[in-house]
């Protein structure tokens, strides 16, 4: 099953490189990060021992960035025929969907290397919070773990790679805003439980807790549930194409 | 060998398998015949796990193709319709991976190559992407990459599609040689190649089996004895 794991990612990651879209995500992502970071994150207005410039637009560039890698792990077998090649092979179809999660996870995680230089530099500049800065890291791993599962998850489910790529962008905006406090706040409920259970839907609050500092198994859970349900929903469209 | 049991396959209303029963032993060159629509790449589909049917069974070497797909589909090798491949690889990228996917060891996959590169000749673009490729080299690239793992049994559907007289004549006479000691089913709409390659014939329509015989005895049944007559004749009588 590794093994299998192993060759769909390592086809699916050096396909990236073969179709060049590997410099355009790197080049853009290393370009917004910084810009975002430099401008609209005001890097030398604030105090940044926690790098708080860089990883407070770090949802947004994943939510843009992440569906790019995946609109064409299922979109593209399904449009040029190759998914009948792929799914006649003596491979699990688990094993399948795993690898080319992996293949769009660690291209994510390549994304994140980038930006350590940064890290440097701002230690040069102040005395920075390494240990925060860590969870930030960890933080973004996880989201974009989440995102990359969604987007395959979507990509499964169509043949036109545009498509699962605006698809995905509205599924993970949906997921980053998703809560119910405008109903609670018009109805007048101040029921804690309910607001804690419209605060755990939202993805913004478990990154922005989770940045703070603070490895909550709640925000690790959060995370890790999106990345299961949304492989399972992967291997479940996989199936269901079987007829 | 290959066993189809009671294969049926709905797409809705519309049934596109009904009711077939076979067994395909080694050494079977079987030609898979019928009009366009007839059901032979559902079948094909079928037989290499891509489509669930919606009854029946189909077992490769005792081993269930919905069951137990993995160990049944490490016996087959197939080239789907139109061999689609992974046209951003180049031919020995492509060729490493179907290998690699198939657990073939290193020295087994340059064994292998050597055999398919003399075969196909696909050694002149051995090195080239395939998106840069003739249709033809394609279609030999989709076959190379079934043959990878020497499978026991090989499916293709309509491997001659589009090539020039010349790579169909290769290509037959490489099916020939290679269905001597495997199985091989083969998908087409031409009749020379059934005569030139086949020694059973499956003949499908409207999902049924309507004969399962030699290209000889198919022969007899037409005034002229010839394969198009009696495929016009049987196919006119359902």
């Amino acid at each position: 099953m590794l093994k299998s794991v192993y060759n769909i990612f390592l086809k699916d990651f050096t396909s990236y490189f073969r179709t060049n879209l590997a410099y355009f995500v790197l080049v853009i992502y290393a370009l917004v990060s910084m810009v975002s970071a430099f401008y609209t994150g005001y890097y030398f207005e604030i105090n940044n021992t926690n790098l708080f410039s860089f990883f407070y637009f770090q949802p947004e560039i994943f939510m843009m960035l992440a569906p790019l890698l995946t609109m064409k792990l299922w979109s593209d077998e399904q449009k040029s025929g190759t998914i009948e090649l792929l799914l006649t092979q003596p491979l699990s179809y688990g094993a399948i969907v795993y690898g080319k999660f992996a293949a769009a996870w660690i291209f994510c995680i390549l994304m994140l290397v980038l930006s350590l230089p940064l890290w440097i530099y701002t230690a040069c500049l102040v005395q920075v919070d390494n240990l925060n800065i860590l969870t930030d890291y960890f933080a973004c791993i996880l989201l974009s773990g989440a995102f990359c599962a969604v987007g395959c998850a979507v990509s499964s489910f169509n043949k036109n790679p545009i498509v699962a790529y605006i698809l995905t962008v509205v599924a993970l905006w949906g997921i980053k805003i998703i809560n119910f406090d405008f109903i609670l706040k018009s109805a007048d409920i101040s029921s804690e439980l309910l607001i804690r259970i419209s605060q755990s839907l939202n993805l913004d609050y478990h990154f922005e807790t989770f940045t703070g500092g603070q490895i909550a198994l709640n925000n690790i859970g959060y995370f890790t549930l999106i990345i299961i349900f949304s492989l399972w929903l992967n291997i479940v469209s996989i199936e269901y194409k079987k007829g | 060998m290959i066993v189809a049991k009671n294969l049926h396959k709905n797409f809705g209303k519309i049934r596109a398998v009904d009711n077939l029963n076979f067994c395909i032993n080694k050494g079977e060159i079987v030609a898979l015949l019928g009009p366009n629509g007839a059901g032979k790449t559902t079948l094909m589909r079928l037989l290499t796990g891509y489509y669930q049917p919606s009854s029946g069974e189909v077992s490769v070497s005792g081993a269930d193709v919905f069951i137990d797909r993995e160990k049944a589909l490490k016996n087959i090798g197939y080239v789907p319709e139109n061999g689609f491949v992974y046209n951003e690889m180049s031919v020995y990228e492509f060729l490493h991976f179907m290998a690699r996917i198939r657990n073939i060891n290193e020295k087994s996959f340059v064994e292998n190559l050597v055999f398919i590169n003399k075969q196909l000749g696909l050694s002149e673009v051995i090195n080239q992407k395939i998106e840069y490729l003739s249709k033809g080299f394609k279609r030999r690239v989709g076959i190379a990459g079934a043959l990878i793992h020497s499978p026991r049994i090989l499916i293709l559907d309509e491997p001659t599609e589009g090539l020039d007289p010349n790579q169909k004549f290769e290509i037959r006479r490489f099916i020939k040689e290679y269905g001597q000691k495997n199985i091989v089913i083969v998908s087409t709409h031409i009749m020379e190649e059934v005569e030139a390659m086949a020694n059973r014939v499956i003949l499908i329509n409207h999902g049924k089996l309507i004969r399962d015989t030699t290209p000889e005895e198919l022969k007899k049944i037409s005034s002229g004895n010839t394969m198009e007559d009696a495929f016009r004749i049987i196919t006119a009588e359902e």
